[in-house]
């Protein structure tokens, strides 16, 4: 798993919204910088949602990361986001899916949790700075396929 | 079997924070719950993954079912969490 932005890695339990430690585990990441940033696939696979906001990939064995740009950017009428792929698109680790103007936030957080759908538990392999394309996490096993309806 | 037709009033859609108060509850049950279109198949409610993939959005009606003791509570509970506007 690695990072869709350059930026600071910040422990989940650190993201103003505990509902995203109920989607599984990982990290979150505040971007570096200031006005327009790209987030990039964190692992290949088909691009099982892609909202203004957010995006989720599934990749070929059936584990999915989810990338949610910004807290509480869901209900921001303009929030800044360009989507340059579309849902069900196959993509490679590393390629753009969204671009976004962080001075649309409008007074929130830019915090981009990123997240191992139903994993229990990842193993960090980043702290600090990271770069995109810096490894985040690794999983700690694979969930079971047959969950994922 | 228990049903129940509930509209998607979150403005978000079932996604993000709602997805994952439902799949949290839906956990709950003891029994298989599934949630889906009229149109379509339906996927289980206790997979985010499957959820998350089904992407329903704001206004949509979606269709919830379960079996089994204790299934009427357990649909309530979630079509609370499909019918609750954003906080």
């Amino acid at each position: 798993m690695y990072a869709p932005l350059a930026g600071s890695v910040i422990p989940l339990a650190e993201v103003p919204d505990p509902a995203f430690g109920l989607l599984g585990a990982g990290v979150a990441v505040e971007p570096a910088g200031q006005g327009e940033v790209t987030a990039r696939a964190p692992i290949s696979g088909t691009l099982l949602t892609l909202r203004s906001h957010a995006f989720a990939i599934l990749d070929d064995q059936g584990r999915a990361v989810l990338v949610h740009l910004g807290i509480d950017t869901a209900g921001l009428r303009d929030g800044g986001f360009t989507r340059l792929r579309a849902k069900g698109d196959r993509i490679r680790v590393g390629e753009p899916v969204t671009r976004w103007n962080l001075t649309a936030l409008a007074g929130r957080s830019p915090l981009c949790p990123v997240i191992a759908l139903e994993a229990p538990e990842v193993t960090r392999t980043a702290a600090g700075t990271v770069q995109v394309g810096d490894r985040l996490f690794v999983w700690n096993n694979s969930p079971s396929k047959e969950d994922h309806g | 079997m228990a049903e129940r037709h509930v509209k998607v009033e979150s403005v978000v859609g079932l996604h993000s924070r709602p997805a994952a108060e439902f799949v949290k509850t839906a956990a709950k049950a003891p029994m298989d719950v599934s949630i889906g279109r009229f149109t379509g198949e339906s996927v289980n409610a206790k997979s985010i993954l499957a959820v998350l993939a089904l992407d329903a959005r704001h206004g949509e009606q979606l269709r919830l079912r379960a079996e089994g003791d204790g299934a009427e509570e357990i649909l309530d509970a979630l079509a609370k969490v499909i019918a609750e506007p954003d906080a």
